[in-house]
């Protein structure tokens, strides 16, 4: 089985008037699911577009499932399913329509599937797509996209205007997908509670530029804030891998990435509390961090 | 399709955690007997609707501490050790006397002290 | 011609199936009203001429500009086509939708214009004419709506070739080698006539290639 990553963008930069994606590199392999997190405006749907060859980066090179991107986007997008929240289906057409014209260009449509599909996101494909509520436009759109069984899903904030309800229903649907190791799955979300539960592997993009990028466990294990209490008089050992540092007398709290028992037992006998920290926590932390480091 | 583990994002514990916790128990308990064939990575994830990769680790956490037994394309299976079950259930017994001895601590007592609320306890427990 | 490309002109056609029956409809019924003596004559002429042009014009907003804000554009996108194949299924797409009503509409009128007797056939001269400029006037807005980004040019386009459609009438319908057929018992298909037609199949061809080598290369379209 050939071992060729899904998508592989390296030094990506596109600039627009006032904005530009900078040195954004991007790697994801088959049988992985990556979490693409970052504030509004930060890039998320820029690098999407560039993946799906929908606009062309200035320089940098662009592959996913091995075809060139924008030059080869009618081969790659064969087998890539792409969802956008803001994506509409064509007017004057119901949802069975669409059923059918999707059918009829793609092979790998699963019409059981699709059924399947139909009755777990409680759609009616007789209904006419302008009828559709936000929620059950965005269910349509997945199932048109779940149901060819794709190779690789391009998701831009798939979850977002989605009911709790609807929200488990397609988080389980992209984790059926991984079952087969050979698809993944690439999906911007805000939604860092989702991200958290069912990434193998996140990256953190801030006004154009990849913070940081690393597996899922490995962030969740790097991470800590320390809450220590120091009597009077004493200090604290200089450290490295310090991230944020709040002082409120004798209580201080540290924030670390780069947590181990060794750099615990640096901190001598003061500290009262090691916490973790959940993905929401990381990621606004280690953003923070970088706008600091840039001088922003 | 297995999901009769029930992983939380409330839970203060990562979820990894979690899962190695409850294959324990079930181990335990007697539920999984050895040999018994856990489910694929894969398949739990998708059950659990957890990512890929906090299985994995749970999995080869487990195998570490000998619990589990992978074999290389086959799968992984409740080791067949003896006992194991209840090998499990005495390390869950030392992490609640060690708890019980970080509190007694915190509240003072003696080592006597703490000693008699133990038996006072055991007795409690014939009584019933 | 790839098979995405074909069903998604096959999708232009459906998507757009009420305006075009509508289309066809209302030249039809314009002919009609118009083979009912004088007055009947100019409604239904005004009538034919309105029917088309109004045609073209929800082609052009709902076919292109609505699908770009409404962000269909990105399903269509998301399917196996590249943004050449994308224009050219655009345009062969739009045209044939327009071309179905436009046949039909002028057709008919030719029809009406030979079968009735107190009708002059040399009308016909100026009747082509009239017609084929339509058609130019279509390709240029589907030409200039294929190109344009915003919403605000699209209509600029919409609007000065739909004007142009009067200054046409009083330009060329008053040249004196049409006006003097127009009047006849026969028609003339004189040199002038040729000239014009020439010149407004030239446009129609020009306005067609043009999205083939700008458009369909652009490399960002959203």
């Amino acid at each position: 089985m050939t071992q060729t990553k899904h998508i592989e963008m390296y030094a990506v930069r596109k600039s627009f008037r006032f904005f530009s994606l900078r040195d954004l590199s991007l790697d994801l392999e088959p049988g992985q699911i990556m979490g693409f997190v970052g504030p509004n405006g930060a890039g998320k749907s820029t690098t999407i577009r560039i993946a799906m060859g929908l606009l062309a980066a200035d320089s940098g090179e662009v592959r996913v499932l091995g075809c060139q991107m924008p030059e080869a986007q009618a081969i790659a997008k064969r087998d890539i399913g792409f969802v956008s929240a803001e994506m509409r289906l064509l007017p004057h057409a119901t949802l069975d329509w669409h059923m059918r014209f999707v059918a009829s260009i793609y092979p790998g449509w699963d019409p059981v599937y699709a059924a399947n599909l139909v009755k777990r996101f409680n759609l009616r494909p007789e209904q006419n797509v302008r009828s559709l509520s936000h929620g059950e436009h965005v269910k349509a759109v997945l199932l048109l996209a779940l149901a060819r069984r794709p190779t690789l899903l391009i998701l831009d904030e798939p979850t977002t205007g989605l009911d709790p309800v609807a929200r488990h229903e397609v988080i389980g649907e992209f984790m059926d997908v991984l079952r087969d190791d050979s698809r993944s799955i690439l999906f911007s979300s805000h939604n860092t509670v989702d991200v958290e539960r069912i990434s193998d592997r996140i990256t953190f993009i801030d006004r154009g530029q990849m913070v940081d990028s690393s597996d899922k466990e490995d962030f969740l294990e790097r991470w800590r804030r320390i809450q220590l209490q120091l009597p009077a008089g004493k200090m604290l050992p200089e450290l490295p891998d310090v991230v944020s540092r709040v002082n409120d007398g004798q209580f201080i709290t540290l924030t670390t990435n780069r947590f181990s028992d060794d750099w615990l037992a640096r901190l001598g006998d003061g500290v009262s509390a090691v916490q973790r920290m959940n993905l929401e926590e990381i990621f606004v932390a280690n953003v923070m961090h970088h706008r600091e480091a840039r001088g922003q | 399709m297995y999901s009769g583990l029930n992983i939380s994002q409330t839970d203060a514990r990562p979820m990894y955690l979690q899962i190695m916790e409850q294959i324990r128990a079930r181990i335990a308990a007697g539920d999984w007997v050895a040999g018994k064939e856990l489910p694929s990575i894969r398949a739990l994830a998708a059950a659990l609707s957890v990512s890929v990769i906090t299985v994995k680790r749970a999995y080869l956490d487990l195998e570490n501490e000998g619990v589990i037994v992978t074999r290389h394309g086959k799968g992984s299976f409740v080791a067949d050790v003896n006992g194991l079950a209840g090998e499990l259930q005495e390390e869950k017994l030392d992490e609640h006397l060690a708890a019980a001895a970080g509190m007694g601590r915190q509240l003072g007592l003696g080592d006597d002290e703490l000693a008699a609320r133990l038996r006072r306890a055991i007795r409690n427990l014939d009584k019933k | 011609m790839s098979i995405v490309t074909r069903k998604l002109i096959g999708k232009e056609l459906y998507v757009n199936r009420w305006f075009i029956g509508g289309g066809a409809l209302a030249g039809l019924l314009s002919v009609g009203i118009a083979s009912l003596g004088k007055t009947g004559f100019n409604v239904g002429a005004l009538g034919w001429i309105t029917a088309i042009i109004a045609h073209g014009v929800m082609l052009a907003i709902y076919g292109i500009m609505n699908e770009r804000k409404e962000h269909a554009l990105q399903f269509v996108l998301s399917l196996p086509v590249s943004i050449g194949d994308y224009v050219r299924a655009k345009l062969v797409g739009l045209l044939l939708c327009f071309l179905l009503p436009w046949f039909l509409a002028s057709g008919a009128a030719l029809i009406l214009i030979f079968a009735k007797a107190d009708i002059p056939d040399g009308l016909a001269v100026f009747a082509v004419l009239l017609s084929v400029f339509m058609l130019t006037n279509f390709s240029l807005v589907l030409c200039g709506t294929l190109h344009a980004m915003s919403e605000a040019l699209i209509s600029a386009v919409i609007i000065v070739t739909n004007m142009a459609v009067s200054l046409f009438m009083f330009t060329v319908g008053a040249l004196p080698a049409i006006q003097k057929t127009t009047t006849a018992k026969v028609p003339d298909w004189n040199p002038t006539f040729w000239t014009v037609l020439l010149v407004e199949l030239a446009v129609f061809f020009a306005a067609l290639t043009l999205p083939l080598l700008f458009a369909a290369r652009r490399r960002d379209f959203i």
